[in-house]
């Protein structure tokens, strides 16, 4: 499904030799690949710069017992950030989140199940060195 | 070889069944971390084991805590020194379960298809039963057949 960001199309940050810089092309980005590629170490840095910027929201493993529907149906206008959202995301908060238009998201996850996502939602991190930093952008899920 | 169960109806109420696996490796596996672990974290996530608490990163040059692992090494890794359990499969990249399907016992359980590219034979369970299945688009089938 393909439908603009709602609340930034830029995400960008840097934490210590790493740098992070996503532009998203839909409202929800699906994060997939390989284990080990950098998902979860990207998601500790977004994660961090919760505490400045009030448009952004992580869960992850750690709500387990929150109720996810619950938590996002209360927010708005935020970038949604769900690591671990295989396990996280039952097929209410799924099929909730496909129909969200007053929140963006990047799901950390392989199962794009009720989130009406198709190619377009699918994407991969992209590691590369630049310089003394290493970089994290996302291209398309082959 | 492992044994996949389909639904978590379908494992027998004297198993445990662990869906935080990043949580079990933290709190239990992490202490029975030994050489067997080495080629496993270096094949799913190129890290080098240094000490039983400690792994080379392969962003960059420093030392981690075991804890930085991805979770799908973590889940291999529970399988594996864990096989009585019962583990999620859902947090596996392709990668992880290329190795984890190779493992020689070990028990794992999703409710959608989790299948490596290369694929060896695996002891597919429900409650209605068992069968051997070692072909891709058999096993396939299997987990998408009604329950």
């Amino acid at each position: 499904m393909k439908s603009k960001p709602l609340v930034m199309e830029r995400f960008s940050t840097v934490h210590s030799s790493f740098s992070v810089d996503f532009l998203f092309k839909n409202n929800i980005t699906i994060l997939m690949g390989d284990s080990g590629t950098g998902k979860t170490v990207v998601f500790s840095f977004i994660r961090e710069c919760m505490a400045l910027n009030p448009k952004i929201l992580c869960l992850n493993y750690l709500d387990y017992q929150r109720n996810i529907k619950k938590v996002i149906s209360q927010e708005e206008g935020r970038l949604i950030v769900i690591d671990n959202a295989d396990i996280l995301l039952d097929d209410d908060a799924r099929k909730y989140i496909s129909l969200d238009d007053k929140n963006q998201y990047l799901i950390i996850g392989r199962n794009p199940k009720n989130l009406f996502a198709t190619r377009e939602n699918l994407f991969e991190l992209v590691c590369r060195q630049a310089g003394e930093r290493r970089e994290f952008t996302i291209k398309e899920y082959l | 070889m492992i044994r996949i169960f389909k639904e978590k109806r379908d494992i027998p109420e004297n198993m445990d069944y662990v869906e935080l696996n990043d949580l079990f490796f933290d709190q239990n596996t992490v202490s029975l971390i030994d050489k067997r672990a080495e080629k496993i974290i270096e094949t799913i996530d190129g890290a080098k084991l240094i000490s039983k608490y400690k792994i080379g990163s392969r962003f960059s040059d420093v030392v981690l805590d075991i804890d930085r692992l991805s979770s799908g090494c973590k889940t291999v890794l529970n399988v594996l020194y864990y096989p009585d359990k019962v583990f999620c499969l859902k947090e596996c990249g392709n990668n992880a379960l290329e190795i984890l399907y190779g493992l020689d016992r070990g028990q794992v359980c999703s409710e959608y298809a989790m299948i490596p590219f290369s694929l060896p034979s695996v002891i597919a369970q429900t409650k209605a039963g068992q069968r051997v299945i070692g072909d891709y688009e058999e096993l396939k089938e299997w987990w998408s057949d009604e329950k």
